[in-house]
Parts: structure tokens; sequence; C-alpha cells
């Protein structure tokens, strides 16, 4: 069953909207900035892809990854034309980190936070009278695994309008982490660059709108359709891909949705630039489009918004979306050496590209740890934007 | 369809790695449970378990009681294709033990004071990730990290994926470790606070599963309903399915009598946050297994008597939401048992 998104939200590094997003992406503009959240001395790593929406000079503040998701899910919910009441629509929110930045400000420096604000119904009870909210805390695969639990609702008949979510921000625990993991502290993140060297935060969150398309878009607009997701996982490694599952999950949602890896025109690629998930998902793409020439388009958000973890599987679909519509694609920033794995992939560069012909049907693609694959078929309805 | 309108899943497998609990059947009663016994997490063997969280070991040794009670590990292999096997986690504060530990190294020693073997465990699903990894389990694996509804929200998931046809098996684990940082965020003025330190995990599988396996349903899982209080919720359900309450599992401080006998699990345990729902689920299943049980303080229940368990306060007690589901014996006569794998042994 088909399921049309019929409104759409976003905040991040690069602005408060999607407009804004797609904007920066397009013109190739980073989110990139030094890092201002944390005591700077205590990290090797110097940046970040923060929305620095703090106070001025009053440090860190709690409930950041909360006001983003009520802001990206109050737009889409507008531009759906569901207005401020959710009271009968389910809102599943896929995160990586919850609210455990705030933990770690209440734990170390004693600022005020309420352990009923660690998920994310508190603040959607408060402001949209949401009850059915789901805090899927499912890494950096979270918001397109909570994109398949919203199908399912719809294919279940178990409930007729679904908003899914994403939205995280970035802990101190897990950035200095990632910083003791890497041999060199990465500078940006640079996807399928031999040069990369390691992944790099960034904050945001994202939301949709999704309907049956039988039902129609009722107030919103038919943006685009959602043919699959398909889910699994490696049992493999706590942290390492797989590359094998990987292409599972990819023929999967292939499958479901019907298409054969030729229909597919545009791959938004989870692209975090680690050294094991850019091989791995590399040779996945290798693999399942083996014998594609010219491959998909191809492009890596996270280059210009770095990670944003649980939200990034969205973020990456509405760009695909928003792609589709107008037909332009934005590049991987920072692409300058590829690596041999990628060396047939039609991979966008250095400047967006206007595609001729017209873009049809998008692969997003979105993993996490613990071996979290999610990975979603789009396809553009062509209906034109009022 | 089943009464929840969604396809009913039964519950094949249950367990516990709770230190007060060497049977389930002790998960109801009246008093106070002593919070003593034998630490579960001493059974586990094998490398790697200095970088596993508490919430992690606690989780392992439930889940594997009830893959093995449910015939889905025989000699620690898989008796089904490993990608139709799903797992749902269910936990809020199992992993801040790692976060809250990290940002204090970092504070006095800079990032270079920890350990990178830590990474993974600073996301939520680290637990859920283990669980996959140890028992080889490659269908749809989510954590449901939800607040006081988490764990009989996650069960709800659970049949969701069945229902979907995602997969065929579920493996549901609702975990939560007592640490420093948990009774902190628990009740911030009382660092003595009693807090569940445990796991408890049930398998829930399709109705074709069952019977293709062979195996006995030890009850069903019927209606769900998350509302903003608790009265709606249990109304919600209710609704749906009007059978009577022979047992009532309610969140702490319910006022709330529907009929029946009522266990407060929390006043037994202490906070049991995430965990509290997969625990009252598997309470259920052992009071409804009338075949497996027979001595509950409670007596057995009667054929058409089901269980109503609810966590969260929803209004009353500030939360965002409350939950309430029902679970019913399995369907068919009572002593259809097929067959019955898997020992019951110490805290099945």
């Amino acid at each position: 069953m088909s399921h049309l998104i019929t409104g759409m939200g976003a905040v991040a590094s690069t602005g408060p909207d999607l407009d804004s997003l797609f904007t920066a992406l397009c013109a190739g503009r980073s989110g990139l900035a030094p890092l201002k959240g944390f005591v700077p001395d205590r990290f090797r790593a110097v940046n970040a892809y923060e929305i620095d929406d703090r106070a001025p000079g009053g440090g860190d503040e709690p409930l950041r990854a909360t006001r983003w998701l009520e802001q990206a899910v109050a737009a889409a919910a507008k531009d759906a034309g569901l207005g401020e009441d959710l009271s009968d629509v389910p809102v599943l929110i896929g995160t990586t980190l919850r609210e455990l930045r705030s933990v770690e400000l209440s734990w170390r420096d004693d600022i005020d936070f309420d352990v009923r604000e660690l998920h994310f119904g508190a603040m959607l009870r408060r402001r949209f009278g949401a009850a059915q909210t789901y805090t899927v805390a499912n890494a950096c695969s979270a918001s397109l695994y909570a994109l398949a639990l919203g199908v399912d609702l719809l294919d279940l008949g178990a409930a007729d309008t679904v908003v899914v979510a994403g939205t995280d921000t970035i802990t101190e625990s897990t950035y200095g982490l990632l910083d003791r993991c890497y041999p060199e502290a990465p500078d940006r993140v640079r996807p399928f660059d031999r040069n990369r060297r390691g992944m790099l935060q960034g904050d945001g969150a994202v939301a949709l709108v999704l309907r049956r398309e039988s039902d129609g878009p009722a107030g919103g607009t038919a943006y685009a359709r959602v043919r699959s997701v398909a889910v699994n996982c490696d049992a493999h490694h706590p942290s390492a891909p797989n590359a094998a599952s990987i292409a599972a999950a990819m023929r999967q949602a292939h499958e479901r949705a019907g298409v054969r890896p030729a229909d597919i025109d545009l791959l938004m690629l989870h692209g975090t630039g680690t050294g094991l998930n850019d091989e791995a998902e590399a040779e996945a793409v290798g693999t399942v489009f083996a014998g594609l020439d010219p491959t998909p388009w191809m492009t890596a958000v996270k280059s210009m918004i770095g990670h944003t973890a649980g939200a990034s599987g969205l973020h990456s679909l509405l760009t695909a979306v928003r792609s589709m519509r107008v037909g332009v694609v934005p590049p991987i920033l920072g692409l300058d050496d590829p690596i041999d794995e990628v060396r047939d992939f039609r991979l966008v560069r250095n400047e967006a590209v206007q595609v001729p012909g017209s873009l049809r049907t998008a692969q997003v693609d979105a993993f996490g740890f613990g071996g979290l694959n999610a990975v979603a078929v789009v396809e553009n309805t062509g209906e034109k934007v009022a | 369809m089943g009464r929840a309108g969604i396809a009913s899943a039964a519950v094949t497998g249950i367990g516990t790695a709770v230190p007060e609990v060497t049977d389930v059947a002790d998960l109801l009663g009246a008093e106070p449970l002593p919070a003593t016994g034998d630490d579960p997490v001493r059974r586990l063997r094998g490398r790697g378990l200095r970088y596993k969280d508490r919430a992690t070991k606690l989780a392992l040794c439930a889940a594997r009681v009830a893959l093995v009670d449910a015939g889905l590990l025989v000699d620690d292999t898989l008796t089904v294709p490993a990608a139709d096997v799903g797992v749902v986690v269910s936990t809020n504060l199992g992993n801040v033990d790692t976060v809250c530990d990290t940002v204090a190294t970092i504070a006095k020693e800079t990032y270079l004071g920890t350990s990178p073997m830590l990474l993974p465990a600073t996301a939520s699903n680290v637990t859920a990730s283990w669980t996959a990894i140890t028992f080889g389990l490659r269908g749809a694996n989510l954590t449901l990290c939800n607040g006081p509804t988490s764990g009989l929200d996650a069960v709800h998931w659970a049949r969701l994926l069945v229902a979907s046809g995602r997969v065929e098996h579920v493996l549901v684990v609702g975990v939560e470790p007592a640490n420093d940082p948990v009774r902190y965020l628990v009740d911030p003025a009382d660092p003595a606070v009693r807090v569940l330190d445990g796991a408890a995990a049930l398998v829930l599988e399709s109705a074709a599963a069952v019977a293709d396996r062979r195996v006995a349903a030890l009850a069903e899982v019927g209606a769900y309903a998350r509302r903003t209080t608790l009265e709606h919720a249990v109304s919600g359900v209710a609704a749906v399915d009007p059978r009577p309450v022979g047992l009532w599992l309610p969140p702490a401080g319910s006022d709330l009598e529907p009929s029946g006998a009522s266990v407060d699990l929390t006043a037994r345990f202490g906070e049991c946050s995430g965990a509290l729902g997969v625990l009252q689920c598997v309470a259920a299943v052992s009071w409804l297994d009338r075949n497996g049980f027979t001595n509950n303080t409670f007596g057995r229940s009667k054929a058409d008597d089901v269980v109503l368990a609810a966590a969260g306060s929803g209004d009353f007690g500030g939360d965002d939401a409350a939950a309430a589901l029902i679970l019913g014996s399995a369907g068919g006569p009572a002593d259809r048992v097929l067959e019955r794998p898997g020992p019951k042994g110490v805290a099945r």
C-alpha cells in the first residue's frame, strides 16, 4: 500500500525550516562551525554542526532537542492542514540520544531537568494534545525506522494519519567518545572521500505527515508517495556495519516497493564520513546496483548538516522529496578524492546538478549503531506546489 | 482480526532477571519483596562483559530464559530463521549511567580519560543491539524509551510487528538498572529511593508461528490503548474487550479499582519505569497459564477472566499519558497442551 507525504517540516544547523535547509544544501552551504555547546579545551575536535540558539553568554541549555522537535512537528502539521490538534494522531519520534544532553547537564552541572521530559511525549501532549506518542530510540536509523512503523499503522488500519519525526542534539558524552575513537579529529564530514577522518554530529529535527493514498491528502499537499520502508538488524557488531545485511535491507525495500534497482533515479546515501560506514555502504550499493550504467544520482547531506543522528534518515528523505520536485540534486561537499569503491557511482560533487529529464523514484538509506538498517523508497507525485 | 481490531499475538515464553525473583509466580503477592537474592548477571559467561552496561547484562539474562522457554533457543541455537525474529526493548534509564559517568570523566580528565569501548552505550539502543548480537536475531529491532508506559507500549509494538508481517516472532524485554544516576533521576531528593534492578522478557508470536512450531500459547495479547488519562486508557480497552477482569495490575498510586484481585508491582519492587509493563505482562502470563502454575497467591484464573495491566499515571500523576493492555488466556480448550519445549527452571 502506498502512502502520501502531506506535510513536511525540518530544522537543522543550516536554518530553522525546510526551505532554508534545501536552499543551503543546493548552494553547497554548510552548517559547520566552531564548537559552542561544551567547554572546548576538554576535546581535540573543534567543530560541530550545531543549532546555536542558546541564550547569549549563558552556557548550554536543556531541552533543545525537544524544542526543535516541537518546531518541526508544528511546521509539518500546519503544512498538512492538521493545525495544532494531534489528539487523534499517532506521533512517532526517532532519536538516538533523546534528552540525554539534559541528563548530562542535570547530573554534572546541576541544571534543572525533570525526568518526565526524557522522552518527547510530555511536550507533544502539552503543545498538541497528543497521547499516542512513541519515542523510538533506534540510533541513527531511528526516524526512518519510525517511518516503517508509521507505514505499518496505516497499512493495518490502526490510524488514518500519522506524524513521523526525528530529533537529536549533540551530547557531550557521544562527542567526547567519538573524539576518543578516531585517529585524527575530523574537521568536517567528508563522505566517501579518501581523506575522511570520521563523523561530526549535527543538531536537528524533522517531521512529516503521512496518510493512506486511497484517503487522499486531505488539507495537505501530496508531496510524495512512500512506496516502502524496509528494516532489519545485522546482529553482528555494536558499532561496525555489515555490508551484506545493508544490501539485504536495500533489496527488501525494492521488493516491497515493487521496483528494480534501475528504477531508482536518486540515492540518498547514509554517508557518515567514517571509514567503516562508507566502505560498507559503498559495497552494498555496488552489489545491489551492479551492472547499472549510469547508476542513480547519489548524494549525502551529512556533508553539510553533519550527522543529525536519529533525525538524519528523514532529513535525507525530505531532501529527496524536494529534489524530485524541482529536479535539482545537492552536492556532497568536500568530496575531492573519492574512494575506489565509489569510482563507478554517479556522485554529485562540488555543486548541485540540474537533472535533465525527471527524477521519479528515490532510495533513502539510514543505518545505525547495533546494525539497525532502514531503507525507504519514495516516489514523486508530480503534483504542483500551490 | 482479534478483539483489538488487529490480529492478536500469542505469548509463548517468559523470563525474568530480578534478584528478588526465583520463580515468576513470586511476582504476584501482597507484600514488598526484600531487595536481596542472587544477582542474575552472575549467570552470564563469555567475553566482552566488562564493556556491557548493567541494563544490557540483565536484559540478556531474562532474554535467554524467555527464548528457551519459547523453544526458540535450543542448545544456544535458534530454531527459526534469524530474520524472522524481532527484538523490542523498553528502557528509560538503561544507559544513563554510561552517559553520566562519561561527562564526569570528561570534566576531570578531558576526552582522553574515556574508553572508546563505551561509545555504543551512549546510544539508547545498546541493549537491543547486544540482545540481537548475542542471540543472532536479525528481524526488526526496536527500542522504546517512552516514559512510564514504555513497557506496555513495547508489547503493543511487538504485536504490531507481527501483525504487519515484518516478523513472526518477537522477543520483548523491559529492563531498568539500579545505580546512582538512575536514583538521582527518579528522585533527586532521595538518594535511597527504591528502584527495580532487573529485567523481564517474553516472546510473542503470530498464530501461524505457534501452529507451525506446535508449541503451546501461554496467553494472548489483546486490546491496548494509550490515552491522556488512566480512566480513558482503561475504558478504551474495556470498550474493545468487555471480558471480566480477574487480575488488575495498576500503575503506582492508582485509585481505580476495576474488579478482581489487584497487585501493584511497584509496591513490591520500587520504581520500575520502562520495565514495568513487561514485568506486568510476565506476571499476567504466569497467572493466566493455568497449565503451568498452580501456586499463585491469587489462585487459578477462570477461563474467561482477563488480566488488565496499566502503566503511567496520565493526568493524575503528571505523566504525559497512561497505557492499558489486556492479556487473556490462549484460545482453545485449557487442556490442549501441544508440546512445551524448554525447562521451567529457575526464574522462568
